[in-house]
């Protein structure tokens, strides 16, 4: 009888320190968690370790390599890991909580900040900030630097200046949305005397459809904050959705497949189309660069051009520049692995072999020892701006959610196939913008 | 009449033979389409069997052993259904022998928590039970068994209770007598008999272990393992492309020892999964 | 012999009992509390009360899931008892090759939910595109259909197992009886097999609900959820707002979303063992 009692008191006990510790583990969850870290660096023989979780997975092998590189020379384990595309978030949340949650990962600006924020280590004081060439490349906390910019890249149509020759025209020949739609209409018209096809197909796979669900959609947006001269909204109106129609079914209707198998193209069928000449136009940026040329493709046949949408002052629109890459260190990470952490951001940024990595693969590094770039079309986005043309700025960061995102990329997928009007995509361009925006902030 | 009965085993066992091309077919179309090229896998050729041009042999195999981490993930998944799997046919017999053949309420309160831990749906828990796991480091597949022993032990433990409670007890009594202890007469006496018990539960837990996806992502440290159920869902997104050719391969590799294994214990597999329907 | 074993608790009992706090008990609590927080981490938990449950009540997507989520359940349930019961009857009508159609029958059991998913995707959009209908992704009726077509491949094989084992505990006399009382084959089947085998239906129907309601990795692989979460069930759903979506919000949606689920699979379960013991007692 006694061992009986004694029995329901231990699962009693039992019971409530379950309960008790699912109501207040603040304080054991975190010790737990440093001794966790802790024990890993010292089992390591090291002082830190870093675990950065990689945002673009077509630069994934070149962090591999670097990383390997990082570590030979300095002992520092460096993991990287990619999240796949469309999941990064999910990612990010769901490894943040872990012991070994990433030391490095990124937002993707001011809303991506809004979430994250907590995460964010104040880079003010590190060796790291002091490398910037200026401080509009920081995004702020308040006063607390929570993220850097890493990369400008541009974006825009890149075209195959050799078909486009065979065809009858030059890059110049193009300034504006009519002249596009006119090139563009003619190709596809003597697309079978050609051989080749105006556009590469415009893929609403995961992989790919963040080119028309977020860069496109970038410019609707970028020339309605124009007009009103701001920078944010909590509600858009889609004064210029008309032009996001007109490119969209100009890309579906001049693409080198039938706009109802774009829901399964990949961004890798679009990329081996345009490498292998079967279209003139590719609606992509600067980070694509390394990937065509080692595809075999070379400068003199590479250039990029602005995405006229038939907005604007089309005669001053340059390429679309800006960022939405940020890394941000995680604040919850040991004191040793966050020292890591940024000890190898400062090398990346300025020893040779990060630099050169990143200014090759990805495009303009805004850090003081940057190598100089031969990336084709960060050189086109600079001779647009010399000649006076003004960058469209990236937008898409003001976006209100992915989920926002998602809801326009459907519609456009359903309205490529037939199965969805444009009445849809208006309605998640412009409900889903003041729905999403309410429930991100509320 | 005999005739006439003739004629209606003939059209079902036609019926019954179309039926069967139909559940073959879809793996068959697997098998073809993972020996052509990447490039000759579209919607419009999946149908047709691979000719010269098309075929490249195992080479979607090689290179999904070789630079996919097949078969790292393979021994993975290997390790953790069979770790899992032992560790909760030990544990949980252990378990339901004690709750049936002791009264009181750690019995009653354990049985009535392990019956209501099978209904509950895995989202329920799948937040906290992932950073519970990451907090005990219990995130390797060489640990995870633990999770496993905790989150299916109800299906076990209900299963063994309901066969234990038709064992007479006079046998167990007659051992304890003759000097056994507890464990003794467990280890010698009542897992022999409930060897049928044993084997029904291990197929179950198998099936459910081996193809389990949700739990393993989540709980694995992603940095370094992968399960198949989780490469293969990897193919998907990562890198920017999917690659139909090793994909493929992967499943056909994934499919194949199962259904050989399938067909060698098929008595059992088909005596399990009766056992545990009774039961559940 | 009771008190003997009852001292050997910590090597009968504990090893489990702990594991099962760890797996399930502990994070179930915890997921409980939770779903009352707003919540990044469990680290950062802030008490907000029921605004997670008048959320996740109002939200139109939600209640969506739960309709697809309810009309699947139903469609593939009656789908694959009546086909499933069908070959068994067929299988115990001493059929040549019978042992064949049960073993292919049978095997999608044992492929894993996401696999099966990949396959049928492939095999699905691949026809769909012959046919020049729109492709999986994009429309939700096709996604409902493939749901089901795979969700019956896969289950009918098991199903029908049990059903085989149900028929044929029936004894022989019955049949051999009613023949000989010049029954026809349909009062056979709906006065002697039907109701000798209730127990099996009762089972079948209410695993296949279960299953139904619970899908997860089939609706994964197979759709996604696309387009626009209109074939999202509700597991996929509480998926998604979990950790798809930012903000430290949606974790406590989903969380009080999950409870929400939980408290619908426990019900269903309920009704099952009140239709099970009713049955006992008849018999």
């Amino acid at each position: 009888m006694k061992m009986k009692k004694v029995l329901a008191l231990g699962l009693v006990a039992m019971m409530s320190a379950a309960a008790f510790a699912g109501c207040g583990s603040g304080s054991d969850g975190s010790t737990a968690s440093e001794g966790g870290s802790n024990g890993t660096a010292t089992a390591d023989g090291s002082n830190g370790q870093v675990y950065y979780l990689n945002f673009k997975p077509e630069a994934d092998e070149a962090w591999q390599e670097i990383a390997k590189q990082y570590t030979e020379e300095t002992g520092v384990p460096v993991t990287v890991i990619t999240a796949a595309s469309g999941t990064y978030e999910e990612t990010l949340s769901s490894e943040i909580i872990k012991d070994e949650a990433p030391t490095l990962f990124q937002v993707n600006g001011p809303v991506g900040l809004a979430n994250w924020k907590d995460y964010c280590y104040d880079l003010k004081d590190t060796s790291l900030y002091n490398e910037l060439t200026s401080d509009s490349y920081a995004l702020y906390d308040g006063d607390a630097v929570a993220g850097i910019a890493y990369v400008i890249e541009s974006y825009g149509l890149i075209v195959n200046t050799k078909l486009l020759e065979q065809a009858g025209y030059t890059v110049d020949d193009i300034a504006s949305f009519d002249d596009l739609k006119k090139v563009a209409e003619d190709i596809t018209a003597r697309k079978d005397e050609l051989g080749f096809a105006a556009f590469t197909s415009a893929g609403m796979d995961s992989s790919s459809d963040w080119r028309f669900k977020t860069h496109l959609a970038n410019l609707p947006i970028y020339f309605e904050y124009q007009d009103k001269g701001i920078d944010s909204t909590d509600a858009i109106e889609g004064t210029y959705l008309d032009n996001y129609k007109a490119i969209w079914d100009l890309y579906i209707n001049n693409a080198t497949c039938a706009p109802a198998d774009l829901a399964g193209k990949t961004g890798d069928d679009a990329e081996n189309e345009f490498a292998s000449g079967e279209a003139v136009f590719f609606q992509n940026g600067s980070w694509e660069y390394a990937n065509l040329t080692d595809k075999g493709m070379t400068d003199d046949e590479l250039a990029m051009i602005p995405i006229y949408i038939g907005a604007g002052d089309e005669a001053k629109q340059g390429l679309c520049t800006g960022t939405e890459n940020y890394w941000c260190v995680n604040s919850e990470a040991s004191e040793e692995d966050i020292q890591a952490t940024i000890d190898f951001l400062t090398w990346m940024v300025t020893s040779e072999a990060g630099t050169n990595m990143l200014s090759e693969q990805i495009g303009v590094i805004p850090f003081k020892q940057a190598a100089d770039t031969t990336n084709l079309f960060v050189l086109n986005d600079r001779a647009y701006t010399e000649a006076g043309k003004t960058p469209v700025s990236w937008n898409f960061t003001t976006m209100p959610s992915e989920e926002w995102k998602n809801g326009v990329g459907s519609a456009l997928t359903a309205y490529a196939a037939g199965t969805g009007s444009w009445d849809d995509v208006v309605s998640a361009f412009v409900d889903g913008w003041a729905t999403e925006y309410a429930a991100a902030n509320n | 009449m005999k005739a006439k009965e003739n004629i209606a085993r003939i059209i079902v066992f036609i019926i019954l033979c179309l039926l069967a091309i139909f559940w073959i077919y879809p793996v068959f179309m697997i098998l073809i389409n993972s020996l052509k090229g990447d490039t000759f896998i579209s919607t419009s050729t999946v149908f047709q069997l691979p000719n010269a041009e098309s075929f490249i042999g195992l080479e979607n195999y090689t290179n999904a052993l070789a630079s996919k981490g097949f078969a790292a993930a393979f021994g993975y998944s290997l390790v953790i259904t069979l770790s899992a799997d032992v560790l909760i046919l030990v544990c949980t017999s252990m378990c339901a022998w004690y709750i049936t053949r002791v009264h009181g309420i750690l019995s009653n309160v354990c049985y009535a928590l392990f019956v209501f831990s099978m209904v509950v749906p895995f989202q329920m828990l799948m937040f906290t039970l992932s950073s519970t796991a990451d907090r005990l480091d219990l995130d390797t597949p060489f640990n995870i068994c633990i999770i496993y022993l905790g989150f299916g032990a109800g299906l076990a433990v209900f299963m063994f209770t309901g066969f234990m409670k038709s064992i007479p007890l006079e046998i167990e009594e007659a051992a304890m007598i003759d000097g056994c202890n507890p464990i003794q007469t467990f280890f010698q006496i009542v897992l022999p008999i409930l060897k049928p018990t044993l084997i029904s539960v291990a197929i179950l837990e198998t099936m459910w272990l081996w193809n389990d996806y949700l739990l393993p992502y989540l709980v694995l440290d992603r940095k370094k393992y992968m399960t198949i159920p989780i490469l293969i869902q990897y193919f998907r997104g990562s890198y920017g492309h999917v690659e139909m050719g090793p994909m493929m391969a992967c499943i056909m590799m994934t499919v194949l020892p199962i259904i050989i294994l399938y067909i060698c214990l098929q008595k059992y597999i088909i005596k399990g999964v009766i056992a545990g329907a009774v039961k559940g | 012999m009771e008190k003997a074993i009852r001292k050997y608790w910590p090597i009968f009992v504990l090893p489990t009992l702990a594991a099962f706090c760890v797996g399930f008990i502990y994070p179930f609590v915890q997921g409980l509390y939770l779903s009352f927080c707003k919540f990044t981490t469990i680290k950062k938990a802030t008490f907000n009360g029921l605004d997670n449950y008048v959320y996740a009540l109002h939200d139109g997507e939600f209640w969506h899931s739960f309709w697809f989520t309810a009309l699947f359940t139903v469609v593939s349930t009656v789908l694959i008892n009546v086909i499933a019961f069908a070959i068994a009857l067929a299988l115990t009508n001493k059929i040549k090759g019978s042992n064949f159609f049960r073993t292919v029958f049978f095997m999608p059991n044992l492929i894993g939910g996401i696999v099966l998913g990949y396959i049928w995707q492939i095999l699905l959009n691949c026809v769909l595109s012959l046919l020049e209908k729109p492709l999986l992704a994009l429309n939700a009726t096709y996604g409902f259909i493939g749901l089901t077509i795979l969700m019956c491949w896969q289950q009918i094989g098991y199903m029908m197992i049990i059903y085989i084992a149900g028929l044929q505990s029936i004894p022989d006399d019955y049949i051999e009886a009613a023949k000989i009382d010049g029954a026809t084959t349909g009062q056979i089947l709906f006065r002697i097999k039907i109701p000798n085998v209730m127990p099996s239906i009762t089972i079948c129907t209410f695993l296949t609900i279960t299953n139904g309601f619970k899908l997860f990795d089939q609706n994964l692989a197979l759709t996604g959820g696309e387009p626009a979460h209109a074939s999202e069930m509700l597991a996929l759903n509480i998926y998604n707002t979990f950790y798809s979506r930012s903000g430290p919000q949606w974790k406590g949606y989903g969380q009080a979303k999950a409870v929400i689920f939980c408290i619908m699979v426990i019900i269903i379960s309920m009704i099952q063992l009140k239709f099970t013991k009713s049955k006992e007692v008849q018999q």
